[in-house]
């Protein structure tokens, strides 16, 4: 949810904006697409926050905090892509129908573009679902670390882990498929190549 | 014509794109009710002069007055001068998101902030003079034929109740087997008094829907006037090979 609410508006900021946005938006991009995950919690639990902001987050808000920020650069460049997909003769339209430059964003070309970014956006999921595995290593009670648990208790590996793909399967399997469900059902005829 | 009647007026409008030349200094007016055909060879600047009179497209000098308010006055809200203005463009640009009824209707709910009932009744009489009948209302643009997405573009423009509209190539972008129902429309529309300025390659079209023609060549318009004359007695030696050219291509 926080990827969405990042990576949205800042799709919008790169693809409309102005130069200064655009090159913020490159920048921000540029960093959260550099830094392994695994670095980024610590550099957030240990670094970011307790020193720079002087304030101690606890592990789990670190971990949302972490994989949304991130997760908000990787959504900015699908949604931008579904922007850019857009042809340019509907804004010219727009605008010609005497719509503000946003108000024609707002309009015309969101609701295209979000129904357009759908499967990346299925993908992503799928891909941050597995990545907040990582967030184990804060010890935050997600699926991997309460399997360690229980491999510690029964002192068998194959079971316990078994279950967790399992459930990470079930999860993923879940996901997709509301997304695609949502994609379906608000499909309009002939927005997308020939649906 | 006297002044008060004149709905457009340009004077040496000027655009260049990186040292090149497009519009080299282009004056002209259109009065109500009038019809003006924009003719001559491609790439002379012909649509450049459409998207700039609407400032869709920023001219670099020049002046542009619809109705007396400058268009090109930095103080003037051109969304709400924009309103007044129909664009028909060659490629539809129809909202693919929308129905056809609704591609009609954004412009009065959500520009013009007309209550939805009448914005209907605005939106189905427009829909009726381009005959879009009434079982294609509710189909997508990517449903509907090219000659039908370029009626409901008119349509769209026509909702708004402009002042003028300008046309942009509407045929060109077309199946030669449904040209002939959207200049149909168009002439139907100019018939019955709207102001317009048309951009086209149809000359059997324009002698017939034009009350002046203009001939546009190297940025500039560089002869106008009735059809009839321009056409049996050009001035101008392009103007002659264009028409020349033309009618031995049996068009």
């Amino acid at each position: 949810m926080l990827g969405f609410a990042i990576g949205v508006p800042f799709a919008i900021l790169r693809v409309y904006g102005g130069r200064l946005s655009r090159f913020l938006v490159d920048i921000y991009v540029w960093v959260y697409r550099s830094i392994p995950l695994i670095v980024l919690l610590f550099l957030y639990y240990w670094g970011i926050f307790p020193i720079i902001f002087g304030v101690k987050l606890s592990a789990m808000a670190t971990s949302i905090l972490a994989l949304g920020t991130r997760d908000g650069a990787y959504q900015s460049m699908i949604f931008r892509a579904a922007l850019e997909s857009i042809d340019p003769g509907q804004m010219l339209a727009a605008r010609s129908l005497g719509m503000g430059k946003w108000e024609a964003v707002r309009r015309i070309i969101l609701p295209q573009a979000l129904r357009i970014a759908i499967p990346g956006w299925t993908n992503q999921y799928a891909i941050m679902l597995k990545d907040s595995s990582i967030c184990f290593a804060l010890g935050v009670l997600e699926i991997l670390t309460r399997t360690r648990y229980v491999t510690i208790s029964i002192g068998s590996y194959f079971i316990p882990y078994l279950v967790a793909g399992l459930l990470f399967i079930a999860l993923t399997y879940g996901g997709t498929k509301v997304f695609n469900i949502i994609y379906e059902k608000v499909q309009i005829p002939g927005l997308i190549g020939g649906k | 014509m006297s002044n008060g009647n004149v709905i457009l007026k340009v004077e040496n409008l000027k655009k260049s794109y990186n040292n090149k030349v497009v519009l080299d200094g282009v004056t002209l007016q259109v009065e109500k009710g009038i019809t003006k055909v924009i003719l001559g060879p491609s790439g002379v600047g012909k649509s450049t002069l459409l998207k700039c009179i609407n400032l869709l497209t920023t001219p670099d000098s020049g002046k542009i007055w619809l109705e007396g308010i400058e268009l090109t006055d930095p103080d003037v809200d051109i969304n709400k001068m924009r309103q007044r203005i129909g664009f028909v463009f060659q490629e539809f640009n129809l909202f693919n998101h929308l129905t056809v009824l609704k591609n009609v209707m954004i412009g009065p709910v959500k520009v013009k902030k007309i209550p939805e009932e009448e914005a209907y009744k605005i939106a189905a009489k427009a829909l009726e003079r381009v005959h879009i009948s009434k079982e294609l209302w509710n189909k997508y643009p990517a449903q509907i034929s090219g000659g039908e997405k370029q009626r409901v573009a008119i349509a769209r423009a026509l909702a708004m109740q402009p002042s003028i509209i300008l046309y942009d190539e509407p045929t060109s972008a077309l199946d030669p087997s449904l040209v002939g129902e959207v200049l149909q429309v168009i002439k139907e529309l100019s018939d019955a008094g709207m102001t317009s300025l048309i951009v086209t390659h149809e000359l059997h079209f324009a002698l017939e829907v034009a009350n002046e023609l203009l001939f546009m060549y190297g940025g500039k318009i560089v002869e106008q006037g009735p059809p009839e004359e321009l056409i049996s007695n050009p001035k101008h030696e392009i103007v002659k090979k264009y028409f020349a050219s033309i009618y031995t291509r049996g068009r």
